[in-house]
């Protein structure tokens, strides 16, 4: 592949990972926002597959396949399962209206071209413009996690968060050491499993979600 | 030889809560905790004195420097306190049924496995296994929060979860930018993150990536670390765990954080000039301090008084580290051993009057020295010097920090340091003063008081007395060195 056919490729999928960051943000029910984050995952683990062929790192195909079953299969269903045990099928509350919460969004995106237009000598050129994507991934993944209402709706944001911060690393080094991204990833998945706990624990015991708990003040 | 010891370091509190999984007993549960405890602090030792004889020593990611070493010797002098309290306490909170006996060995791995993660963001010198260490101590931690399994406990667990989680997103985004620096110039794979290999080559960096960077890793170690306007989930956590877990949070967690931050103002400071990272935590550290005094004054919770007091103290440290010099590192990081000591007594002593009482509200707690003298005389203590009352420890500290800011010319910050602390000194003392005089609540316990909670108290009492005393000539050379690292 030339250096730029990948950029182009790149460049679309970063188009298409903001495009998921929005359904994500305007997300209605739960589920469309689970599915929107696990097609973020997928295209993340297809950039990594895509640098890793152009660069010949093979690193890159490792974190491609964990991203893949983890990020894409395994933490989703894991989410889906909550949604069923909680049994809420009802809207997303989001804290602010969703035109609100788009039009900020906007402004996070154009805030991050400019923040990355400083950052011009990390940006490596086959990336193209990955370096902005991902962060206004990182920062709008925080943006739903601040906004949701609901304890889903924040783990949701923790996982977009973390595909930004990974597709920056892609952007900026091609990715972090090998050894490092196993253990971010390993993070998470354990952050998830004791979120999903406490969730479903204050569930059986109050009819609450436990985001919306907010009884320690002062 | 010693480089061996950076593994066996954190495989020791590991193995620790693995073999506490193969029993129910309370009494063997806490000799096991007592042990392990003890041969961590043995092997510290051990290893503090080959550093101070051979520098610093490294093996693979790890690496132990007298900067690290500061925060380990708190860490694990503080973890054995901890045991040696968890056995009277533990015994009586089964017996009023705040621990169920049967999930004893579950919070003891936990407490084992959350120390074991401790360690090795003290001992870590790549940034993205500090990193990784750092989300460990949040997950551990936040099940140990929760542990009582009451809405309350799982509201701050989850509170906490969630706002470190955002933070320490921007930790790790800081991180990526600073490495993506050091791959600028020419360091490869893991180098490109290992602080010893940055270090080497920080000057040349490129300043203004390193300029976002540290804000990035400030704003998210910060919020770790419980520096205002990021520490909302602070005072819900501490006050809500129990009683040990609070104590290792505010004593040795935060400071943990605070070591992440250090190492990332070296590389700031080489790479853009100290001003920079000096100006950052002056604005985060006057916050903290500002923040926190209303909050202490119309206190009414006595744990949340100590958690809001412990953001008061790490902008304090924050403070001493932006005077800088010297004078300023040094005070600071003396601060960090004094407060984690000092606050680890306080919470342990208010863990045994709220427990004598039944309640954390500190309007119903009356006439303590009455009814737990030595209990009261060791709150009373830890109360003095958190307000900063000479000869204890923490005055020394905050002295120094003073005496760098007045040196470098930092008046307004000065003065609204001062003003803040003597509010707060007023504010606690009030507190406490109340709780331990006068005629005791009718509801009190009487009770005779248990050892071990008291051996524990009296560890730290010693430490923080003597800290206040004298400084042994060895510990002050390790944190002469220790400064050195940090000014350069």
């Amino acid at each position: 592949m030339s250096a730029e056919t990948v950029r182009t490729i790149i460049d679309d999928l970063g188009a298409l990972l903001l495009f998921t960051m929005i359904l994500i943000l305007a997300a209605g029910q739960i589920y469309r926002a689970i599915y929107a984050v696990a097609a973020q995952s997928l295209l993340i683990a297809i950039a990594a597959a895509v640098l890793a062929t152009a660069t010949g790192n093979t690193d890159l195909w490792v974190i491609a396949g964990i991203t893949l079953t983890v990020k894409t299969i395994v933490l989703p269903w894991v989410l889906h399962r909550v949604v069923r045990r909680m049994n809420v099928r009802r809207e997303v509350e989001p804290v602010i209206p969703v035109a609100a919460t788009l039009a900020l969004a906007v402004m996070v995106v154009v805030m991050s071209f400019h923040l990355s237009a400083t950052l011009g000598p990390v940006n490596q050129a086959i990336t193209g413009n990955a370096l902005p994507v991902g962060i206004a991934l990182t920062l709008l993944g925080v943006l739903v996690m601040a906004t949701g209402k609901t304890a889903l709706n924040q783990m949701v944001g923790l996982f977009a968060s973390e595909n930004g911060i990974f597709f920056t690393a892609m952007a900026v080094t091609q990715g972090m050491p090998l050894i490092i991204e196993i253990g971010v990833i390993l993070d998470v998945i354990l952050a998830v499993l004791v979120m999903a706990i406490m969730v479903l624990r204050v569930r059986s015991t109050v009819d609450a979600d436990i985001a919306g708990l907010d009884r320690l003040k002062g | 030889m010693t480089e061996t010891l950076l593994w066996v370091l954190p495989l020791v509190p590991t193995v620790t809560a693995l073999l506490m999984l193969t029993t129910r007993d309370r009494r063997i549960l806490s000799a096991i905790d007592v042990c392990g405890s003890a041969i961590l602090l043995a092997l510290t030792l051990v290893l503090a004195r080959e550093v101070a004889k051979g520098g610093p020593r490294a093996l693979g990611v790890l690496r132990i420097d007298d900067l690290g070493l500061v925060f380990l010797l708190l860490l694990v002098v503080l973890t054995l306190a901890v045991s040696i309290y968890t056995v009277g306490w533990l015994k009586q909170a089964v017996a009023v049924g705040n621990m169920k006996a049967e999930s004893l060995r579950s919070y003891f791995a936990l407490v084992h496995l959350f120390v074991a993660t401790m360690v090795v963001t003290v001992l870590a010198d790549n940034l993205g296994v500090l990193w990784i260490a750092m989300e460990g101590t949040t997950i551990t931690s936040a099940v140990l929060i929760g542990y009582h399994g009451h809405q309350h406990g799982l509201e701050a667990a989850w509170k906490y979860i969630i706002v470190t989680t955002i933070g320490i997103s921007f930790g790790l985004f800081g991180t990526v930018l600073v490495s993506a620096a050091a791959a600028a110039h020419g360091a490869v794979g893991a180098d490109a993150m290992s602080w010893s290999a940055i270090m080497k080559i920080a000057p040349m960096l490129n300043p203004g990536i390193v300029r976002i960077g540290f804000i990035f890793v400030m704003v998210g170690y910060g919020t770790k670390a419980g520096l205002a306007p990021m520490h909302l989930w602070l005072p819900d956590a501490h006050s809500q765990a129990p009683t040990p877990v609070s104590a290792l949070l505010s004593g040795v967690l935060i400071k943990c954080a605070l070591l992440g931050i250090i190492r990332f103002q070296t590389i700031a400071a080489a790479a853009c000039g100290p001003a920079f990272p000096a100006e950052v935590l002056l604005v985060f550290g006057l916050t903290s301090v500002v923040v926190a005094t209303p909050f202490i004054l119309a206190q009414n919770d006595l744990k949340r008084l100590l958690g809001y007091h412990s953001v008061e103290h790490v902008g304090i440290v924050a403070l001493g580290l932006g005077f800088g010099g010297t004078i300023g590192t040094y005070g600071a990081l003396l601060h960090v051993v004094n407060h984690g000591v000092t606050k680890a007594l306080a919470f342990f002593a208010a863990g045994k009057a709220i427990a004598r009482y039944g309640t954390r509200d500190m309007r119903v707690i009356r006439g303590l020295l009455a009814v737990a003298p030595i209990g009261a005389t060791l709150l009373m203590l830890a109360a003095l010097s958190l307000a900063g009352v000479p000869p204890f420890s923490i005055f020394v500290s905050e002295l120094m920090i003073l005496r760098a800011g007045i040196g470098q010319g930092h008046w307004v910050a000065i003065a609204i340091f001062l003003a803040m602390v003597v509010v707060i000194f007023a504010g606690l003392l009030h507190h406490v003063g109340a709780m331990v005089f006068g005629e005791p609540t009718a509801t009190a316990s009487r009770e005779p008081e248990a050892w071990s909670p008291l051996l524990g108290m009296m560890l730290l009492a010693a430490i923080m007395i003597l800290l206040g005393l004298t400084i042994p000539a060895s510990i002050d050379g390790l944190f002469r060195r220790a400064t050195e690292i940090v000014v350069g």
